[in-house]
């Protein structure tokens, strides 16, 4: 009898590491959207395939380079923040709320353009990789896959996705500290909240937004190295992702660095619980069950005021 | 809106041979295919104090928008005409380098950045880069101009009450030091125990050689701060002058649009 309990003990503690653990990748994978949609309104349906053009992008750059594929993100990061910027200044700038009112049209086209462009951007982004690449799976080899920290006897944690967690504690306090604490950051947020008035503070919202659609990317590039170094990819994988991000998002609230990391754990306990209980099969359908329960309770988020 | 505009009455003297801060030459603006001010020409001079009154509609806010480069978002709204600040032509600049140029607005309903704390609004209003080395400097000032936001200084600015909110705005109007600031709709929705204290203020930041444009529903509020007066009624400016000069009756027939 004490033996049962303390296995559950053990079931529920490794659970809830592991899905804190989960959740920290999460959240790393969901902030990009979270910030696009906290600073332009935008929804990118994209957002899931940068994250694997990050990853097929970390393989190129392992190709040229035999180094630890953390090294990457050196590359992959700056990269990905000039894919960003650039997509935002020459083609999403071009359809938002803002450009339809000067050709004008009604603001509404501008609200919905940006969902189609986003939406024909994640097709060719697959169709694209696999012109370039092929359809097989990739990975990225890495010495940590396999490794795990030892907390007790029965009690461990996988040490790749330790250090991812750690990567997304920093990251959320280095996105979340430079939204507040910069002139850029705070541009950044006035542009969101009220576009004409960030003009008369000097501030270009359209230069504002192609900066935050750069950091956006910038950390989809992370995620994306993390993707590839946690599980094989492939061309048309974006979506999966995209839908992972959604479910943070929702849960967390939108816009703030701290609902994208308290969402992103919550799902993944609520996965890992599932799957411990369920079986494997009910890991995914756990989180959506938790997702419709949000949505149907509290439809702004669990911590969004 | 009707084809002929009423007729501009001047009753002073136009101002001695000075060279004007600012000068509008022949302005007319557009929302879309309605036009919304008809040839608009005004100087405002260093050291005024200019309240434009009028209704509701009347053009009030739509001018102080197109003085500062708001009115040009292409199909959406446009304007026509001249204005330049001290000779430099302000009319082909965008929001932004007007505001560099020194013209700035504290615009109706205050448009906070509601999620942001006191501090943080203001430091946005000195985003700009000839204003970012002086932020520190301008922040403190402003907290000695309005001592209750240095209380409140972390406070987000939702939750604070109207007359406070208006304070923040101003504040963050001025952080960018600029030589004229646009006031539109001051004492809209505002106590008015709270308006004595706001235009106290705004007397204050003339004293310190701010030159002020306010806009104002209330008419006697305004007579009283300013050294020139206009009254707009449809679009354009239908009488001119100093609150000396000029008699209620007359201000108040101009606002009507009723016969003399």
């Amino acid at each position: 009898m004490n033996e049962d309990l303390y296995w559950i003990g053990i079931d529920i503690a490794n659970g809830l590491l592991s899905g804190t653990m989960l959740g920290g990748y999460y959240a790393v994978i969901s902030i990009g959207l979270a910030l696009n949609f906290g600073v332009m309104r935008q929804v990118n349906l994209a957002h899931g395939d940068w994250l694997i053009v990050a990853a097929y992008l970390a393989v190129a750059f392992l190709g040229i380079a035999n180094v630890s594929p953390f090294w990457t993100l050196a590359g992959v990061i700056p990269v990905m923040y000039g894919v960003g910027w650039l997509i935002q200044r020459v083609l999403l700038a071009r359809v938002s709320v803002q450009a339809a009112e000067r050709r004008g049209m009604a603001p509404s086209i501008g609200l919905m353009s940006p969902l189609l462009v986003t939406f024909g951007m994640s097709i060719v982004i697959g169709q694209g990789l696999l012109a370039l690449f092929d359809a097989n799976a990739q990975a990225i080899r890495n010495d940590l896959s396999y490794a795990a920290v030892r907390l007790g006897e029965d009690l461990s944690v996988s040490t790749l996705r330790l250090v991812f967690f750690v990567i997304a504690v920093a990251m959320l306090i280095a996105v979340q500290t430079f939204l507040n604490t910069t002139h850029a950051g705070r541009a950044i947020r006035a542009a969101a909240d009220d576009p004409e008035v960030a003009a008369l503070m000097g501030m270009h919202p359209a230069r504002v937004h192609a900066v935050a659609s750069g950091i956006s990317l910038a950390t989809a590039g992370v995620a994306g190295v993390m993707i590839g170094m946690s599980r094989s990819f492939q061309p048309f994988d974006g979506p999966t992702f995209l839908l992972v991000a959604f479910g943070v998002v929702i849960l967390g609230g939108l816009g703030s660095m701290t609902g994208a990391l308290v969402g992103g754990v919550i799902l993944g306990i609520t996965q890992v619980l599932s799957g411990t209980y369920f079986g494997p099969s009910a890991q995914l359908v756990g989180g959506y069950i938790l997702i419709l329960l949000v949505l149907a309770v509290k439809p702004q988020g669990l911590f969004s005021k | 809106m009707a084809a002929s505009r009423p007729a501009k009455v001047t009753a002073a003297a136009p101002a001695a041979a000075a060279v004007p801060l600012l000068s509008i030459v022949g302005l007319s603006a557009w929302y879309g295919e309605l036009r919304a001010i008809w040839d608009v020409s005004l100087d405002i001079h260093a050291g005024d104090v200019l309240a434009i009154i009028g209704a509701n509609g009347a053009g009030k806010s739509t001018l102080l928008k197109s003085i500062t480069g708001l009115m040009n978002r292409g199909a959406a709204a446009h304007t026509r005409g001249r204005v330049e600040l001290g000779g430099r032509r302000l009319d082909a600049l965008d929001t932004g380098q007007i505001v560099d140029a020194g013209v700035t607005l504290v615009p109706e309903g205050r448009r906070l950045f509601a999620r942001m704390s006191v501090e943080d609004n203001l430091l946005a209003g000195a985003f700009l880069p000839r204003v970012r080395p002086l932020a520190q400097r301008r922040l403190a000032e402003m907290y000695r101009l309005f001592p209750k936001l240095a209380e409140r200084r972390l406070q987000v600015v939702s939750q604070m009450s109207g007359g406070e909110q208006q304070m923040v705005a101003i504040a963050r109007a001025l952080m960018s030091q600029p030589r004229l600031v646009l006031f539109d709709e001051l004492s809209l929705g505002l106590a008015p125990a709270v308006v004595d204290d706001i235009y106290r203020k705004v007397a204050e930041i003339h004293a310190q050689g701010t030159t002020c444009v306010i806009v104002e529903q209330d008419m006697k509020r305004a007579l009283a701060v300013a050294n020139r007066v206009c009254v707009m009624l449809e679009g354009a400016i239908v009488l001119e002058g100093t609150p000396a000069t000029l008699s209620e009756a007359q201000i108040t027939a101009a606002y009507f649009g009723t016969e003399r």
